[in-house]
This record gives structure tokens, sequence and C-alpha cells, in this order.
């Protein structure tokens, strides 16, 4: 019988079961080997059954396999791509793994090829915080990569509109708009210094790290490390989308230090900085 | 009148060999790298679509040097999810953008319950596979305002019992959304191989004048009885051969020169285009002659002319 699927429209749709059955070669992480144990006990477990089950049996478990093999190879590689470094030292076998694990129990939901490193992030990142066999500061190596990605490559529907600049001065009462690419990120180990060499083993140094990456007018993601205070007030401003000066208080507040004149001339200064880079770029219009 | 020659009448199409665009040489096309040899581009929107950056700019750069002809990898026609909404609207205000004479996507599927798989899946041979990938063929068409057509993949196991066999399964799709048809003829070669049939009796049954473009590429073999359609090689001249068998029945069309692994220089790929454009030309030459009353045995003459 095939499978009812909850699709729109008036007719139920139903999902062939030889469709579903090859879903399963590729997404199921025993299927390699179940299919080769027993195809026949294996697919009919899958709902195949009667002349489908006979066409799945005489095509054999090794032809079916070939889409697993493709789908896996391309996902992987894609994946590896981006996250070339943090593989490298997490090594291969492992990645495949995970990588078996994110296919069984999430798998991507994008259309988008480029986005699916980004999704086997999502899913791995907490399985790694929890796995002593995974360098403490890997985590962080690999957010740190695809953020480069994603920061050279952000999108915005209105880039004409949200990524200008306002031309409207810096005032206390008022939010400030920064360009839809930059990125606060916040690490436990300074990645960031490590060599971007694939075949460096060096090992980050546990230190709380805040960066800001932005990107600049040639499209690279640029990485600006930021004190504490500039972390925190970054926080309110890019965001909470707080207006200047309650920004300003809530990130001393944060740091439980009184926001005296030091604090106010390395706002000014930082402020001043992001707009010559074109992070920042400008105080928000009011809205009618 | 062919479904090549009513889009013509609306649109402008662009004919000969083509260049599959790809983030490997996408710069040096920008510049004007390959100004002069492919008379068009081909580009997966999924790509460019909902990205930033130097991505659109870039993009802009090619497009004022190329015609712009759209192909697809992410519609799943053969699906039984329900299309994205927000895929459809990212998809139309590309296209709409870039104004290619249609959009091609390929008779597979790709996703099911939401997990997108990111590779061409084979669809069961059945009327009702082929009733609901023609219903959703239109239904694509109908929500990006354009004209369709459909592309033969590359299968590597018959998934399930066919009551149909590959032809009869295209044509009923072809014929149900009234669509063009994207002939792939390495995915023809490669099925030829892999399930062992002769690929011109396959050609000669498909409704040629559905024909409104061609995919050429290169494949590699895996294992004794296994070829994989990779676009990882050059093109092999049975392939040519049959690429010519088309054209010299079909006339002009846009024919794409597919590269996606093992991409090699810009240069060579170039000249992999000027070799291919010879035997369009040669392919050309006996459609016209055809037409204007020469002899019937240019048909038959041989296509490849090429090292």
């Amino acid at each position: 019988m095939p499978e009812a699927n909850p699709a729109r429209g008036p007719e139920p749709v139903v999902v062939e079961r030889p469709t579903s059955a090859l879903a399963a070669v590729i997404r199921r992480r025993d299927a390699p080997t179940a299919m080769r144990e027993d195809l026949e006990g294996w697919l009919a477990a899958q709902g195949v059954e009667g002349e489908d089950l006979q066409a799945m049996l005489a095509v054999g478990a090794e032809r079916l396999l070939v889409y697993r093999k493709l789908v896996h190879n391309r996902l992987r590689s894609t994946t590896r791509e981006f996250l070339e470094r943090t593989v490298a030292r997490l090594g291969t076998e492992r990645f495949a793994r995970d990588f078996e694990g994110f296919m069984e129990d999430r798998a991507s939901h994008t259309p988008y090829l480029r986005d699916v490193p980004t999704e086997f992030l999502e899913w791995v990142l907490p399985r790694w915080a929890e796995d002593p066999e995974v360098p403490r500061y890997l985590p962080d190596l690999a957010r740190h990569e695809v953020c480069d990605y994603e920061v050279r490559n952000h999108f915005s529907a209105q880039a004409h509109e949200d990524d200008a600049p306002t031309g409207l001065p810096l005032a206390l009462d008022r939010p400030l708009r920064f360009h839809g690419a930059a990125r606060l990120m916040h690490y436990e180990h300074a990645v960031h210094r490590l060599s971007t060499a694939k075949d460096d083993r060096t090992e980050a140094e546990a230190e709380p790290t805040h960066l800001l990456v932005y990107r600049d007018d040639r499209h690279r993601a640029r990485y600006l490390a930021l004190t504490p205070f500039a972390a925190a007030l970054l926080q309110a401003l890019v965001v909470d989308r707080m207006a200047v000066q309650p920004a300003l208080l809530a990130a001393a507040q944060a740091l439980g230090e009184p926001l005296d004149d030091d604090k106010l001339a390395s706002a000014a200064e930082l402020l001043a900085d992001l707009a010559e880079r074109g992070a920042c770029l400008g105080a928000e219009p009011e809205t009618a | 009148m062919s479904m090549f020659e009513a889009i013509l009448s609306t649109r402008s199409v662009p004919t000969g060999i083509g260049l599959g665009l790809r983030a490997r040489f996408i710069d040096r096309v920008a510049r004007g790298a390959a100004d002069g040899v492919p008379t068009f581009v081909e580009l997966c929107p999924e790509n460019y679509m909902h990205r930033g950056g130097r991505s659109p700019a870039r993009l802009e750069e090619v497009a004022q040097r190329f015609p712009v002809i759209c192909h697809g990898l992410m519609m799943s026609l053969g699906s039984t999810d329900p299309f994205e909404d927000a895929y459809f609207a990212q998809l139309r205000a590309f296209l709409d953008r870039y104004d290619p004479p249609w959009h091609s996507d390929h008779l597979c599927w790709s996703g099911l319950h939401g997990a997108v798989l990111h590779d061409l899946l084979p669809v069961p041979f059945t009327s009702a596979v082929a009733r609901r990938v023609a219903s959703r063929v239109v239904e694509a068409r109908d929500r990006l305002e354009r004209p369709m057509a459909v592309e033969n993949i590359s299968w590597y196991a018959e998934l399930g019992a066919s009551q149909l066999d590959e032809v009869e399964f295209l044509v009923e799709i072809l014929e149900r959304a009234d669509c063009g048809l994207l002939l792939d003829v390495n995915n023809v070669f490669v099925n030829a191989q892999n399930h062992g049939f002769d690929p011109l009796a396959w050609l000669e049954r498909i409704p040629l004048e559905r024909v409104v473009q061609l995919h050429v590429a290169g494949h590699e073999s895996w294992e004794e009885d296994l070829i994989i359609d990779t676009h990882g090689a050059t093109v092999r001249d049975e392939v040519y051969e049959l690429m010519a068998w088309v054209i010299e029945r079909t006339g002009p069309r846009p024919v794409l020169l597919e590269r996606d692994s093992n991409i090699p220089p810009l240069p060579e790929l170039l000249d992999e285009i000027r070799r291919l454009d010879g035997v369009y030309q040669q392919a050309l030459s006996r459609w016209e002659a055809d037409r204007s009353g020469g002899s019937a045995d240019v048909r038959t003459a041989k296509a490849v002319g090429h090292a």
C-alpha cells in the first residue's frame, strides 16, 4: 500500500513505496549493512511489496546504494569545503560518521546546497559539545569557518535600502543601522588566531573572544576583535537593536561597571571606526 | 509549429553552443575571457538566488555579455511534497530579472517529507507518477508565468515495477503538461549503456518537435557495468553523434556543454565548445540541405568531424 502524505489539495497525494524506500536507502544509517544482509527483508520493512519488491530485488542492494553514495558524497564534500580546517582536525572518518547521523536524524531542508554546512552545524554542535573526544575549541572553529562564508554571501532582499548609509548622524535616542551582513560572534576560544593552514593542528587557547565580523566594500569578511565593553555595547546595538543611550547603559551594567568618561570615549571611537569600515550605516531613520 | 518555434515567436532565444556557468570561472567570464566563443550561458538559479555579496554584480556582468538560459536543480518535480512558496517566489524574482526564454528542471525527485537530498533521484515509471509530474510542471509554469521544459535524467536503477518504459513515461508528461523537452543526450547515452538499449532507437521515439534545448556532457565509469553522469570528463564521440543526430532533425537549438567536476582551465573548455560547434554546424548544414530538398542521404552522414 502506498504511504499517505498530508499534502495540500483535494485529492490525497501518495508516496510510492519504492520512492520512500530509496529515501531510506539514502538516509538510514543502518541501510548498507541491513540491505546487504537481507535485502528482501529490509525492503519489506520499508513497505515495498508485490511487483515493486521483485523489481527492486532484481536491481540489487549495490545498485540502490549507488544513490546513497552519490548523495552523501555531494553533501559531505560541500560541507567539507566550508569546514575545511574543522574537518581536517576532526578526522574524515569521524566526520563521515557524524554526517551519517545528520542525514538520518535531520537531513537538509534547504533548496540551497551552500546552506547545508550551516544545517549540519546546527545539528552537530550540541553533540560535539557533549563529546569528550571532540577538542573543546572545535565547535568555535566550525562556527568561525562557516561565519566567513555567511558574511561574504549574506543576502538582503532590499539591499539598496537596508544596507545603505542612512545619512543620519549618531543620535543618543535612536538605534543605529548596521550592515545586514555584520555578525557578532562570541567564542570560548581564540580560534581567530589559529593558522589558516589546513594541516595546522595547534590548539586554540581557551580565552573568551568577541568578534564583529563584517563585509568590506570588496565583499570580503573582516574581523574586528572587541573588548568586553565593546562586545556588550554591540550586543545591545546590533542584536537587541537598542537606542544608543540605553545601549551604553546596558553595556556598562552587563559588565557591572559604571559608565564613565573612558567608556564613553571608547564607545565614540568604536562607532566612528565602524562607520568608517562601512559596518555602521548611521542612525536609523524614524519610521512614519 | 514546434514548441521551440512557438517560444521563438514571442521571445528571444539563443542557439548554438553554450557554456554552463560555474563558480570556478565566473570571474573570468565576467571579465570577458569567454567572449565570442559560447553563444549563451546557462546558469542554475539556485546557485545565485537569495545570495548577496559579490555574486549579484558578477552575474550582471556576465548577463551583459551573454544571453542567459536558466536550468534549475531543486524543483523536485517528481516529489509528492507540495511546492515551497518561498522557493518559487525567489525563483520567479530571479527569472524575471534575467528573463530566460523558459525555465527547465529535471524529471526526478530531490526531496521527500521536507528532507532535501540535493540529487536527481529516479521516479517510478507509472502513469500515476506521470500524471502527478505533469500537473506539477503545469503548476510550476503557472507560478513562474514562463514556459517550462523538463530534462530526462540519468537513472541507475529502475524504481519499482514500471508500467511504462522511459520514453512512454516522458512522452506522457510532455503531452499532458504541454511543455518543452530539454534533451540531455549524454543522459540518453549513459542510460543506454547502463540498461542496454540503442540510444538512436530511443531518440527516434521522442517527439523532437518538443525539444527546446540539448545538454551534452561527459561521464565516468564507476564499475564495469555502470557509468555515472558526473559531468566530470570531456564529451565522448558517441554523445557528439547523438547531438548531431538531433540537430540535423530539429534545426538550430541551444546546446549546452555541462562540466561540474574535474573542471579544466577555461581555455580548454572553450576549445571543447569550438569542437562541439564544428559538429553542430555540420549537423545544421545537413538540416538546411534537407529543408531545401537536398539528398535524403545527408541524414545518415557521419556527424563527428572532430579530433
